[in-house]
This record gives structure tokens, sequence and C-alpha cells, in this order.
């Protein structure tokens, strides 16, 4: 009836591994952006299926695992607040996103 | 089981076009639904509290500020020149290869089926007041510097998109709303 674990750690390792995609090939800064939204919310997953495995196992601080996921979801907030607030001072300067562009902190 | 199909399609999906989407729009969109869809699996995985600020805080405040930023800076999709054509087909199949890695040697080492009356024993099905408790008691400190943390990003996002005296008197809110930014001068 219950769901194995495996399974939600595997869907999760897919979601980082398109996440990681995505990061590699978009070009536009707020896509990068995005797929890294979707990397955060795979780790999230796989913790959460693991603090369940754990309960099942007896562990008594299973439950910590939700109170991790739940700072990395209030850290995620604050990171989307300043990347895109850094994101817009740039193309206020620049006019472009495009990451391929934006190379003149390179040595 | 049927449930976890569907909404691993259903996440799946929407990872794919979050990659591929050319318009951003349709791929902050497809976001949602796969943010959505994982909140069902937290649902799933007993954790009801964590699902509903999901959809809050992920699916709902997040989303709305990626879809407003996309929106402000009116990024179509770029043409552009690809600069490495080899690297679409390398980075595929990169990715696929971590994934199926991963998945291989977790679903090599199947562990029994969680009984669900001992995970109710310990989660009591992720309810805000048991998280709570953990919150407050041994991860308070955190807690707190996740406090100072959020003060710290909103003062950082409001300088950075604060403009300076004079840069706000030469280019007043009105223009920079109804100006083309291809036609926009870099400042």
């Amino acid at each position: 009836m219950n769901v194995p674990s495996e399974y939600f750690v595997a869907l999760s390792a897919v979601l980082f591994g398109l996440g990681a995609v995505g990061v590699v090939l978009r070009r536009s800064a707020i896509l990068v952006f995005l797929s890294i939204e979707l990397m955060l919310n795979a780790a999230n997953l796989a913790i959460i299926a693991y603090a369940r495995q754990w309960s099942a196992t007896g562990g008594a601080h299973a439950l910590e695992g939700q109170g991790a996921v739940f700072i990395v979801l209030a850290v995620a907030a604050a990171e989307v607040a300043v990347g895109l607030g850094i994101l817009v001072a740039i193309f206020r300067n620049r006019v472009t996103t495009d990451v391929d562009q934006l190379s003149e902190v390179r040595a | 089981m049927i449930g976890f199909a569907i909404l691993a399609v259903v996440a799946v999906a929407g990872a794919l076009l979050v990659v591929t989407a050319r318009q951003p729009v349709h791929a902050a969109l497809a976001l949602v639904g796969t943010l959505l869809s994982v909140a069902v699996a937290y649902v799933m995985l007993d954790a009801h509290f964590l699902a509903a600020i999901q959809v809050i805080v992920y699916a709902g405040a997040i989303m709305v500020l990626f879809l407003f930023v996309i929106m402000l800076l009116n990024v179509e999709r770029q043409p552009g020149v690809v600069r490495w054509p080899w690297l679409r087909p390398v980075g595929y199949g990169v990715g696929l290869l971590g994934a199926v890695a991963v998945g291989a040697t977790v679903l090599g080492q199947t562990r029994a089926v969680p009984d669900q009356s001992a995970v109710d024993a310990v989660l009591q099905g992720g309810s805000p007041e048991r998280i709570g408790t953990v919150l407050f008691s041994e991860y308070l400190l955190a807690f707190h510097l996740v406090a100072v943390l959020l003060l710290t990003g909103v003062i950082a996002a409001v300088s950075l998109v604060q403009r300076s005296g004079d840069e706000a008197d030469a280019e007043s809110v009105p223009t920079v709303i109804e100006a083309e930014p291809g036609l926009r001068e870099p400042a």
C-alpha cells in the first residue's frame, strides 16, 4: 500500500539531474536560476523520503528531517529575493541576462 | 502506487519543460506544476505541514516573484548564438547518466516498505505542532539564524534594486515601464 521510499529518492534524482542539465544548458540567467530552484526541491524531496524511512525503523529524531526542510525552504526564499534583485540590477546596467555575455568577472 | 506514478509523470514532465521550453514564462509555469506535484509527494510521505508550506511559499510566493521579474525584464526567447554546439547533447548525457546512476543505486538496495503505524507514531503526519516542537527546542539557534538571514535578504534586495538619487531624477519611473528593453540605453 505504502510507496517505497526508494521510488521517491529515484524521482528526486531525476528531478535533480534535469535541474543540473538546465543550469548548464540554459543561457538566460533567470532560467538558470529556475533550474537551481528545481534542484533545491529535488534535494528536499530526498530528505523527506529518508525522514519517513528513518521513522519507520524507530528513529525518534526522524522529524528533524522535516525541520531541516523547513529551514531550507526559508533559505530558498531569501536566496530568490536576493538573486532576483541581482538579476534586475544586472539587467538595468547591461540590458541582457544572457550568461554568455556576462563574463567580465573572468580574469 | 498509481498515485505515485501519476505524480512522477507530472513532476518529470514539468521539469523537462523547465529545461526545454522556449518562453521563460512557460518554463516558470511548468516549474509550478512540478512544485505542486512535489507537494503531493510530501503528503504521501507524511509531511502535511511542509506540503502546505510548499504550496504557499514555493508555488505561491516564490514563483509569483519569478513571474514578476520575467515580465518586468521582458525576456523573450533570445535567438542568440550557440557558442558550443556539442554542449547540448553532452549536458543531457551527463544529466541522464547521473540520474540513472543514483536511481539505480537506490533502487538496487530495496528496504522494507515503511509500516504506516510506525511512521505515524514518530512523525504524527508531520503536523505543525510536532515540527514546531522540533524547531523551537533543538533547532532554536538555526531558527533564529534564518530570521537574521531573511532580514539580510530583505535589506539586500531593497538596496540592490534601489536607484541612486541622480539616476532616479534622470529617469522617472513611468518611462522605465513604457520603454522597450531593446531601445533603452545601458546606464
